[in-house]
């Protein structure tokens, strides 16, 4: 209570003080029931399940028809609202209440104003642009529609279900380390059209998606010096937690590379293009495409023409990166389906019945024809990571090694890659905040044209089988010769 | 969590549909209920899962309720656009094809969907023509399908996704100790049929509620049904649902047999579908029909506060339907 003083000195002051403590008391006091309240409500209610349940139990054993007295609620609640309050256990329940988005009409690609383009390329269109409600800056996807669409009767299927399904993930993910898409626009005759009910086919979709500087790919390029270990490390990690995301929540990404990972200024990794991605259950539906992947991070189960693939197929991927950031180039730079069959052998060794059991049964791998295990030196079979990456730890080795197991079983999931010594071991990651900034390009982070090869066209057909035997045709004379040569890079 | 929750109409969709809709209540009903019939018979005759057609069923529900009278597209095609447009994107797609051929046979006088007194039997040999879709006729079909694809994603903001209750309740009957223990197969049964009985609702009862709601209301409904022994507590609270809302689902699933049976019954009357799936033309003569005896007085649609302006708009209606087709040709 206030003394005496030249600031408070008026009897009013002193009344609202008391008041305002005398509400205090009550609220605390008011606190201290409710929690005993619910407390007790909570253990009532316990035990009334319990008993409820061991009652229920009794009487699936002996009388399956008695149920008369048990046949609650809805009935009884009519007459008696007031009754809910009083029966204790029932009203203190906390129910979990789902928010529900709802739907509403497309809106216009006229409420962005396009700042400059970012990339344009075989994948479509993408612009930075500003949200003129807001301000915000974001990126601008334009999806590709199949130049039929927009003669809407002659096109055949409608618009591209890669498209809807990239829209449809992205709205249903919600992850730091995965690129955010804040709503789908229209060209502006469609949506307003759409509105009113009347006829107008789509011309452009537009993803709004959230605005990242940089891709890692062209940093990689454009980097004087490598990723130090510790900068490596943090990627690394947000990109497992990105796909351990995506895996539990039945996602595969079917195109993890480099140019499809963000990085923005305050070194968050994201991962973006979900063009190839899709549901799967587990066990993985059959008969999926085998056309997913771009080439050179594509695990060698596709190459050899595995039609059921799980989530390993993007930790290869993940595998692939990850050498990529060390390298600073793609790790394994297939020319075409031999080329990079071959590459990958060269890498991480000959598979054998014991390494990979079962490959043999793999729709392309019956051309294939691999120096006979008996008589090949150990060192086709071993992997060459550890020569490649001479300044890896050797728990980096390993799990580089894991990721880039022959055998899909072998390699670890997101989650276990993710609980791996590597991430734990000196140099800790680097943290996110610390990370480098990348200079931004000229034309405002305008993209370079990459040579990257692309991810596989749609509706492109899947050679039938891939002649795959050429692969070491040499070898087995050159075997003879001088001994199988290493390659040390 | 979007794996076992949906989007929800909002009130304001709900009530501007049932309020600003010139259209009455039951003819809505009416248009609705065979919508959805005909989506699942059509979702059979493709050999598609039914938890792509139940989800064919909610994105044709959460378009209707954006669209209200005058139509500009027939009530068959938004059914086979919902479709075709939720299996394209399920691991189970169909072609144009095989849809518009099923469509064509499924409105065709031989097909027995809407006429359930089957008042002539079956010929030995049926008249192929009548179900046989031309060449021109199949390409008219299949562009018109894309035309309502794209309007039906525009409506929706191209968000397709649909969580069903199914999954969820054999979880949940798992969770009571209803698998396992006695043969499960008739309680089972039971809850997954009202889940798809409740797809048909006029209340769009998938809609308002969430996939946890729908599927504890009807292993309440069938536990009820088979005389099930269910815990004398509030069970349904462990799976987040309140008494409210369960009393309301419960009513409402049960609601629909009675609702299905009213339509049947009176549309046959009103000949509004004459065997057929409702058609705009037919919902217009029923407008118009109705329009007169409202002039007379003799409410029968019981929406005598529309009965002036209904004439006019009919007119209006009709003229927009009629420039709606001349640009479809």
């Amino acid at each position: 209570m206030a003394g005496k003083s030249r600031w408070a000195d008026t009897e009013e002051d002193a009344e609202l003080e008391a008041k305002l403590k005398r509400d205090k008391e009550e609220k605390k006091r008011l606190k201290a029931e409710e929690k005993a309240r619910k407390a007790a409500a909570e253990a009532e209610w316990e035990q009334k399940r319990i008993a409820s349940r061991a009652q229920q139990e009794q009487a699936l054993a002996t009388e399956p028809t008695q149920h008369t007295n048990s046949e609650p609620a809805t009935k009884r609640r009519r007459g008696k609202a007031t009754d809910e309050d009083s029966s204790t256990g029932e009203s203190s329940a906390k129910l979990l209440r789902f928010e529900a988005p709802t739907w509403k009409p497309t809106a216009s690609v006229e409420n962005y104003d396009k700042l400059n383009d970012i990339e344009e390329g075989t994948y479509g269109w993408v612009a930075r642009a500003k949200d003129l409600r807001t301000g915000k800056v974001v990126a601008l996807k334009r999806l590709k529609l199949d130049e039929a669409v927009n003669g809407a009767a002659t096109s055949r299927a409608g618009l591209p279900e890669t498209g809807l399904r990239e829209i449809q993930i992205l709205k249903d993910c919600s992850h730091r380390n995965i690129v955010g898409l804040h709503e789908v626009v229209l060209n502006d005759a469609a949506a307003s059209y759409s509105n009113t009910n009347r006829k107008e086919p789509i011309e452009a979709v537009f993803l709004v998606l959230e605005f990242v500087e940089h891709d890692l790919k062209s940093i990689l390029e454009d980097m004087a010096e490598p990723f130090l270990a510790s900068e490596v490390k943090t990627l690394l990690r947000q990109l497992g937690e990105g796909v351990a995301y995506l895996h539990a929540h039945w996602i595969l990404h079917r195109d993890l590379k480099t140019s499809n990972l963000l990085l923005n200024n305050r070194g968050q990794l994201k991962i973006a293009d979900f063009g190839m991605a899709r549901y799967v259950g587990d066990p993985a539906p059959p008969k999926l495409t085998q056309l997913v992947v771009t080439l050179w991070y594509r695990s060698p189960e596709l190459l050899l023409g595995a039609s059921t693939y799980d989530a390993s197929v993007d930790m290869w991927s993940v595998g692939c990166i990850f050498g990529e950031l060390l390298a600073r180039e793609p790790l394994l730079q297939g020319r075409n389906e031999v080329d990079a069959l071959s590459k990958i052998f060269e890498l991480c060794g000959v598979p054998t019945e014991e390494s990979w059991p079962g490959f043999r049964r793999l729709p392309n791998a019956r051309s294939l024809r691999l120096p006979s295990s008996s008589n090949a030196p150990a060192a086709v079979t071993g992997s060459m990571i550890r020569a490649k990456f001479p300044l890896l730890t050797a728990a980096g080795c390993q799990l580089l090694n894991a990721l880039l197991s022959l055998d899909p079983r072998n390699r670890p999931s997101a989650a276990d890659m993710l609980r791996h010594e590597y991430f734990t071991q000196d140099p800790k990651p680097k943290h996110e905040a610390m990370f480098p900034t990348f200079p931004s390009k000229a034309g405002q982070e305008r993209r370079r044209r990459r040579e990257t090869p692309n991810a596989p066209g749609r509706g492109q057909k899947a050679p039938a089988s891939v002649d795959f035997s050429g692969i070491f045709a040499g070898r087995e004379r050159e075997e003879r010769g001088g001994g199988f040569s290493l390659r040390m890079i | 969590m979007s794996h076992i929750t949906n989007p929800l109409a909002t009130v304001e969709q709900l009530y501007s549909r049932s309020t600003l809709n010139a259209l009455p209540q039951d003819l809505q009903d009416a248009i609705f209920l065979s919508m959805q019939s005909l989506t699942q018979a059509a979702g059979l005759l493709l050999r598609l899962p039914q938890s792509v057609t139940a989800q064919a069923n909610v994105v044709l529900a959460r378009y209707w309720v954006t669209i209200s009278w005058p139509f500009i597209d027939e009530f068959s095609d938004i059914s086979a656009a919902s479709l075709f447009l939720v299996a394209k994107l399920s691991s189970h797609p169909t072609t144009p094809r095989d849809l518009c051929n099923v469509y064509a046979y499924l409105l065709s006088p031989l097909s027995p969907l809407f006429r359930p007194s089957a008042a002539d039997p079956p010929s030995t040999t049926p008249d192929k023509t009548l179900y046989y879709l031309s060449e021109p006729g199949y390409s008219e079909a299949h562009a018109r399908i894309l035309a309502l694809e794209s309007r039906i994603l525009c409506a929706l903001s191209f968000d397709t996704h649909v969580a069903l209750p199914h999954g969820l309740a054999v979880t949940y009957l798992k969770a009571l100790d209803f698998l396992g223990v006695s043969p499960p197969a008739p309680l089972a049964q039971r809850v997954v049929g009202y889940l798809n009985t409740a797809l048909l609702s006029p209340q769009l009862l998938y809609l308002t509620h969430q996939p946890s709601a729908l599927a504890v209301a009807a292993i309440y409904n069938a536990a009820k049904d088979l005389g099930a022994k269910m815990p004398e507590c509030a069970w349904w609270e462990v799976f987040d649902v309140d008494r409210e809302e369960l009393g309301f689902l419960v009513v409402g699933m049960r609601s629909v047999e009675g609702a299905v049976r009213a339509g049947r019954e009176k549309d046959i009357s009103a000949e509004l579908h004459e065997g057929n799936m409702i058609t705009r033309a037919g919902i217009e003569t029923e407008m118009r029909k109705r329009g007169m005896v409202l002039g007379n007085g003799v409410n029968t649609s019981g929406s005598s506060e529309n009965a002036a302006p209904l004439t006019e708009e009919d007119m209006l209606m009709r003229s927009l339907d009629e420039r709606a087709d001349q640009m479809d040709s």
